[in-house]
């Protein structure tokens, strides 16, 4: 960061500068303070004086023109100048012209006061008297804080507490001399545990299921229920269809609730700055998948360190077109990203000079960013060239060595396993902080991107990360054991971080819907979600039990009009025709194609879409071009012409469409219910012709000689092998209706409530609410469209009367019934029989309530 | 902090404690005080109107004109500086390029700097140059870098506490580069509070102060009333009183506030006089200028208003510079005087400073700087034979105007000077962002050296804390 640069821009060059080591005439020398006449004593006398004025920028690792007092040897060695001492001889030693200020130019310590006579003159006695220091004293870089792996013995479990977390806060609570309070009730707890680990409120039924159920432990059930842990095929043999049909969703809910987390953590987003020089590669679909099948947390860091092609987005960074400042280039940013999401260190200033809030050195920085380099990286201090290199290690190069003559994919092979190692005691620690603060409104290291800082509980940050290790990196265990503890069930607290008071844990601290659980949340009450997702990279169907996968009704087919096309066809543009029958107006269509090379699309002889990036499946909502009865899809598919090479065969050129559409009536829109399932795909049914005749994409046409298409393979054909990008996309239009707010762009509604733009990492988002998020919520179109189509939608399930529908509401949208008060007012504004606009503006009211925009 | 404002000062108070305590909650960035005890700095404006000339206004064709070269087949290209003619203003040593007439009759109430110098960004991205216009940081940064708006909004607050404190009016999101946009119309690490009202459209601004469309204003009242009830007799229990339901609360208090409180009228162009309407309503931009005249009036604290930047479109010549050149200036003529001389006739301007920019100038010839060229991005022939041909088409950095009125700042003065040849560049008193920006704070009271803490260093409100007001602009 450049932002205290040119202050220090000239004190750091000129230390570089000092090289000529003249010895003090003998008029200097005796302008000198004299030595003090004492026995000096190293550690009360010199000590201090090292502390105060040179070890900023000469010890804790930081070496600046290459001088390190952080022991004697170092000390002794001299630095980029030569020699700062001679033992014996103050009068010969340059440390003592320098910080007598001999030369008026050249004075240490060049930042903050000087030495007064005294030091210089306790310095001077200390040289003469042979450099005395005890061996104990170092100014060598702290051992990190919360780095060393370390096993607390659990307490023997007393009285009331079995449960890892609570036995180890049994003591403190002791310490604090406090009773924690009973545990919450189990619709506050259903409620919040739904919310932390699915992003949505409990539906009715499943709060009622939860509170009826009589088992003592069914609050363990319920978390590990919605954690849904993949489970081998013999365990779920005995499961009924439903329950594995149920777990699989928790999966894909759980997976969708977390990726607002971990996109703001990887700033992973569909669209973003960079976009207009293709300067940001999102990871969408690596990401979803990694979180749906709960992949391991050792792999998923080392496969975004070391990435392969669909996590590399993360390493690639975001450029921007132009001369970038030296601090922020992509291996820079990598750096920076690195540090501080996994291991919760800020290397941001380190990136631009050696840092002044922690101790970690432009080397530092530059050491883990050159191993991202494909030439050795020049070290950059505040933008200028320092004509170095830093040797290529991590953070933390006791955890391993990087080989700077290895090539660097083998680099980043090295660094991804040292990372990953055993040993490395901050990534864990780091992660299972982010998830406690995530449950608990704050966590045990707060800011959690400062891991330097001590825990209010060591113990219990260090057993959490040994039991993440212990359990093969599995973070739906670490959810599992937090949620499922007491500490976890308190009654919720305020914060109680006044100045100057520590914190002390009490229980959860109130937060409130993040913008993603919020939008969510209302759709859940009015049954109004997005259309489609903002990508088709995300594949709704990982992470299902072997066996049990569904799979969609078709399986569209590559066609075109020659069985070897997929080797090579005629550049020339081809028409395609098909005529699909539904038999009542859909209720939810959306479809997916992709050609080589380029296609445009026709619905009832209406223009519906075009593309021509074989490589990004296009994803359009086709309900409004559909009706009852006959519609004609109408395809204008060109295969583009190659160059030919001088000599020789042209070469190959392969030609394809393929399509699915996804189409459903409104009698359901769940792929059991067949007869409204009216899915169609390319295959050999579509018609085609070369010539492009008048009319040919209206309905009306007639498509007398046109020829059946020609299958040319599956979804996975060669040479496209587009399966890892067709397949998601055909479980994207699936969603047709269901979408959360955490798969889409952020609208207005969702920017004002807090989704940020992934331009930074995130870690935290604000909580408070703020002004322009009271607009939006009050005026704002988005929210008012989402709450006006769910009144109709209740209105018409002709609830019986104003109470029927009010109670149903409070129960959808509450969890629980009105109270009597509540019951009088809601139906006097919702009318009986139900008013339109009453309804809307009830659900206004229930979704601004307190009671349901916190986690309480 | 200034009191002489007409607006409830106590309920100014009591917004702007409550903002400060659930800032505090929820660990928004802090001020730092500068280092140098610093002599306060007393306001000379309490408004700021940035009139944004989005996507390359170029200098010879507008307030800093040099030779004009007519048009006609087979023109040398580079022998044309200027495709207008020049003409006076009311100042006597001032020219600007025709078409800016009525600019020119109100430039006595201002200052004309001729010597802004865009940042060396490398190849050519208007959202980038802008970026750094509006934050004086270029990106990519490593932290939220906050709109200049947001910083006036963090450190100043609200003037009237009904209207928010920073209003950009005029861009829409959804264009070409909207994302690279959306990375600077931001408060960042300041807390979304003090982030941009949007106002894409400032003929439909009274939508967005309305009840939501098809809510008549007696079913906004009673819903809002149903609200509070409904709110009362809630069973709160465990989930009492604490931070987050009081910042809620007080989010929607304000903004009931403003919907229903007299500012909001003056977000309704519908009731300016037909007449005043008029002399306003030469398009999106200039209906934008009435906006934040009527605004002004009403107490705001930051306005921007754009020309909208959209790829290849208005300011953003890449052809038919001249022919195009013609109408924008048609566009911002008449809206612009008439702001000086409204605000003037309402006694406001002495206390609105008004600043006209744009991200860098163009020239026929150079993209960039002549001592530090970037690849082109148009294609300019040698002999210009089509009339498209014949404007300023490539990016140019070494030179640029900003004009700026009311606020303190000299009337009828000129500040810097470009050469009269090719490259028409800065040759005297160079004025950079970080200057302008320290002079744009120095008007509104603010510090150049006013430090805000993030990740426990400093960011400054100008690049470094380097910013030096120009105190030879102030009157």
């Amino acid at each position: 960061m450049q932002f205290n640069c040119p202050k220090l821009t000239a004190i750091l060059f000129v230390s570089g500068c000092t090289l000529a080591l003249a010895k003090m005439t003998p008029e200097q020398v005796l302008t000198l303070p004299p030595p003090a006449s004492h026995p000096v004593e190293f550690g009360k006398e010199i000590k201090p004086i090292f502390e105060a004025s040179c070890v900023k920028c000469h010890g804790r690792g930081k070496a600046k023109g290459s001088f390190s007092l952080e022991n004697r040897a170092a000390f002794l060695k001299g630095g980029d100048s030569g020699s700062a001492v001679v033992p014996g001889q103050s009068t010969n030693s340059y440390l003592i012209e320098l910080v007598a200020g001999i030369d008026p130019d050249n004075v240490m310590p060049q930042k903050g006061s000087k030495l007064t006579s005294i030091q210089v003159g306790l310095l001077r006695a200390w040289i003469d008297q042979g450099l005395l220091w005890d061996e104990s004293v170092t100014f060598a870089k702290p051992r990190p804080a919360n780095f060393t792996p370390r096993r607390p013995e659990l307490p023997a479990a007393r009285a009331a507490a079995s449960h890892p977390i609570d036995v180890l806060l049994q003591s403190y609570f002791e310490k604090q001399k406090t009773t924690p309070p009973e545990p919450v009730t189990d619709p506050v707890f259903a409620r919040r545990v739904y919310l932390d680990v699915l992003g949505l409120p409990p539906t009715p039924e499943e709060l009622e299921q939860f509170i009826a159920d009589p088992r003592p432990n069914k609050r363990e059930r319920l978390v590990r229920f919605l954690l849904a842990r993949p489970e081998d095929r013999s365990k779920v043999a005995y499961q009924s269809a439903a329950l594995v049909q149920r777990r699989a969703e928790n999966r894909h809910r759980y997976a969708q609730h977390w990726l607002a987390f971990w996109n703001d953590l990887l700033r992973n987003y569909y669209k973003g700055p960079g976009d207009i020089d293709a300067g940001r590669k999102p990871i969408t679909g690596w990401l979803y998948s990694a979180l749906a099948t709960n992949l391991s947390y050792d792999q998923f860091v080392a496969q975004l360190v070391n990435p392969n092609e669909y996590s590399e987005g993360f390493a690639r960074g975001i450029v921007w077109r132009g001369v970038v400042n030296a601090s922020q280039t992509p291996q820079m940013q990598v750096a920076q990203n690195i540090s501080q999401v996994f291991m919760g260190v800020n290397l941001k200033c380190a990136s631009c000079h050696d840092s002044f809030i922690n101790d970690w050195a432009l080397s530092d920085a530059y050491g883990l960013a050159g191993i991202y380099a494909d030439a050795p990286l020049e070290m950059f201090q505040c933008d200028k060239p320092t004509g170095k290199t830093a040797a290529l290690k991590f953070l933390y190069p006791e955890l391993g060595e990087i080989d700077p003559k290895a090539p660097k994919a083998e680099r980043l092979r090295q660094l991804a396993e040292i990372i990953t190692k055993r040993e490395n005691g901050r990534l864990t620690r780091t992660v299972v902080n982010r998830l406690w603060a995530r449950l608990m409104g704050r966590g045990l290291v707060e800011p959690v991107d400062e891991m330097e800082n001590p825990a209010w509980h060591p113990d219990l940050l260090d057993w959490l990360a040994e039991d993440l290790v212990d359990h093969d990196f599995d973070l739906k265990h670490t959810l599992e054991i937090i949620l499922t503890s007491r500490a976890y069930q308190l009654p919720t607290v305020k914060p109680n971080e006044e100045a100057g008071s520590s914190f002390v844990f009490g229980g959860p601290v109130v937060r409130r819907l993040s913008a993603e659980q919020f939008v969510d949340a209302v759709a859940a009450l009015t049954g109004v979600w997005h259309l489609l997702p903002a990508s088709t990279d995300f594949n709704l169907s990982a992470g299902q039990t072997p066996g049990t996968e569904s799979s969609p009704p078709v399986s569209p087919k590559w066609i075109w009009k020659n069985a070897d096309a997929s080797r090579t066809a005629e550049a020339e543009t081809i028409y395609l025709r098909k005529a699909v029958y539904f038999s009542d107006i859909p209720a939810a269509a959306a479809m997916v194609a992709a050609c080589d090379n380029s296609f445009t699309l026709y619905i009832n002889g209406k223009s519906v879409t075009s593309n021509s990036e074989l490589q990004k499946p296009k994803m359009v909502d086709i309900r409004s071009y559909l009706s009852q009865g006959t519609n004609v899809f109408a395809v204008a598919a060109a295969n583009a012409s190659v160059s030919k090479p001088e000599k020789g065969d042209p070469p190959d050129n392969p030609a394809g469409f393929w399509l699915y559409a996804y189409v459903r009536g409104s009698r359901g829109t769940t792929p059991e219910n067949a007869e409204s399932a009216w899915d169609f795909g390319s295959d050999h049914s579509w018609l085609w012709s070369a010539a492009k005749a008048d009319q040919w994409e209206k309905p009306e046409f007639a498509a007398t000689n046109w020829a059946a298409a020609v299958e040319i393979g599956e979804v996975d054909a060669a040479p496209w092998n587009l399966q890892q990008k067709l397949k998601p996309a055909m479980t994207c239009v699936a969603q047709y209706g269901h979408v959360r707010a955490s798969l889409v762009n952020a609208d207005p509604l969702l920017t004002a409530l807090g989704c940020p733009n992934r331009e930074q990492v995130t870690t935290s988002r604000p909580s408070a609410a703020t002004t322009l998020q009271g607009l939006e919520l009050t005026n704002g179109a988005t929210l008012a469209e989402q709450l006006k189509r769910g009144a109709e939608r209740w209105v018409k399930q002709q609830p019986s009367s104003g109470r029927d529908l009010a109670v149903r509401l409070y129960r959808q949208g509450l969890g629980r019934p009105p109270t009597a008060e509540e019951l009088r007012l809601a139906e006097e504004l919702i009318g009986s029989p139900v008013q339109q606009e009453g309804v809307e503006d009830f659900l206004w009211a229930m979704t601004m309530l307190p009671e349901f925009q916190l986690i309480y | 902090m200034k009191t002489n404002s007409p607006w409830n000062r106590r309920e100014f108070l009591r917004t702007a404690s409550a903002a400060t305590l659930s800032a505090l909650a929820a660990g928004y960035a802090r001020p730092l005080l500068a280092k140098e005890a610093e002599p306060k700095i007393k306001p000379t404006a309490d408004t700021l109107i940035v009139l944004w000339m989005a996507g390359g206004m170029a200098h010879t064709e507008t307030f800093d004109p040099k030779r004009y070269t007519a048009f006609e087949k087979g023109l040398d290209s580079n022998k044309v500086l200027s495709t207008f003619p020049s003409m006076d203003t009311a100042v006597d040593q001032i020219k600007f390029s025709a078409g800016l007439e009525r600019i020119g009759r109100v430039m006595d109430r201002g200052t004309l700097i001729r010597s802004y110098t865009a940042g060396d960004l490398g190849f050519i991205l208007h959202s980038r140059h802008q970026f750094q216009w509006h934050t004086g940081y270029a990106p990519p940064q490593t932290v939220a870098t906050p709109h200049i708006g947001a910083v006036i909004a963090r450190t100043l607050g609200p003037l009237n506490p009904a209207v928010p404190a920073f209003i950009d009016v005029g861009q829409r999101f959804d264009l070409g580069e909207g994302e690279e946009l959306k990375a600077f119309h931001t408060a960042g690490f300041l807390g979304s509070e003090h982030g941009p009202f949007v106002i894409s459209n400032a003929e439909q601004a009274a939508e967005s102060v309305r009840p939501p469309a098809g809510m008549s204003p007696a079913r906004f009242e009673n819903r809002n009333r149903f609200y509070r009830t409904l709110l009362a007799k809630s069973p709160m229990g465990e989930w009492g009183s604490d931070y987050q339901k009081e910042s809620l609360l007080r989010s929607l208090d304000n903004a009931h506030r403003l919907l229903s409180s007299p500012a909001a009228k003056a977000f309704d162009l519908s009731l300016e006089p037909k007449e005043s309407y008029d002399l306003y309503n030469t398009g999106k931009f200039g209906l934008g200028c009435l906006l934040a005249r009527r605004l002004t009036e009403v107490g705001a604290r930051f306005i921007e208003v754009t020309t909208e930047y959209v790829p290849f479109m208005n300011w953003d010549t890449h052809e038919n510079g001249h022919t195009r050149m013609v109408d924008i200036k048609k566009q911002i003529d008449a809206p612009i005087a008439q702001l000086v001389l409204d605000l003037e006739a309402r006694g406001l301007l002495n206390r609105t400073l008004i600043v006209l920019a744009s991200e860098f100038s163009r020239d026929m010839i150079t993209e960039g700087k002549p001592d530090k060229k970037v690849k082109d991005q148009v294609i300019v022939p040698e002999v210009i034979n089509d009339l498209k041909y014949y404007g300023m088409h490539r990016h140019f950095t070494d030179a640029g105007c900003v004009l700026l009125f009311g606020g303190g700042i000299k009337k009828g003065h000129l500040h810097g000077l470009t050469a009269e040849e090719r490259p028409c560049k800065t040759i005297q008193d160079r004025v950079v962002i970080e200057d302008l920006h320290a002079t744009i704070y120095q008007a509104m009271g603010i510090s150049p050296k006013l430090a805000y803490e993030i990740e426990k260093r400093p960011f400054y409100v100008t690049r470094d804390g380097l910013g030096k007001p120009i105190m030879a602009l102030f009157g």
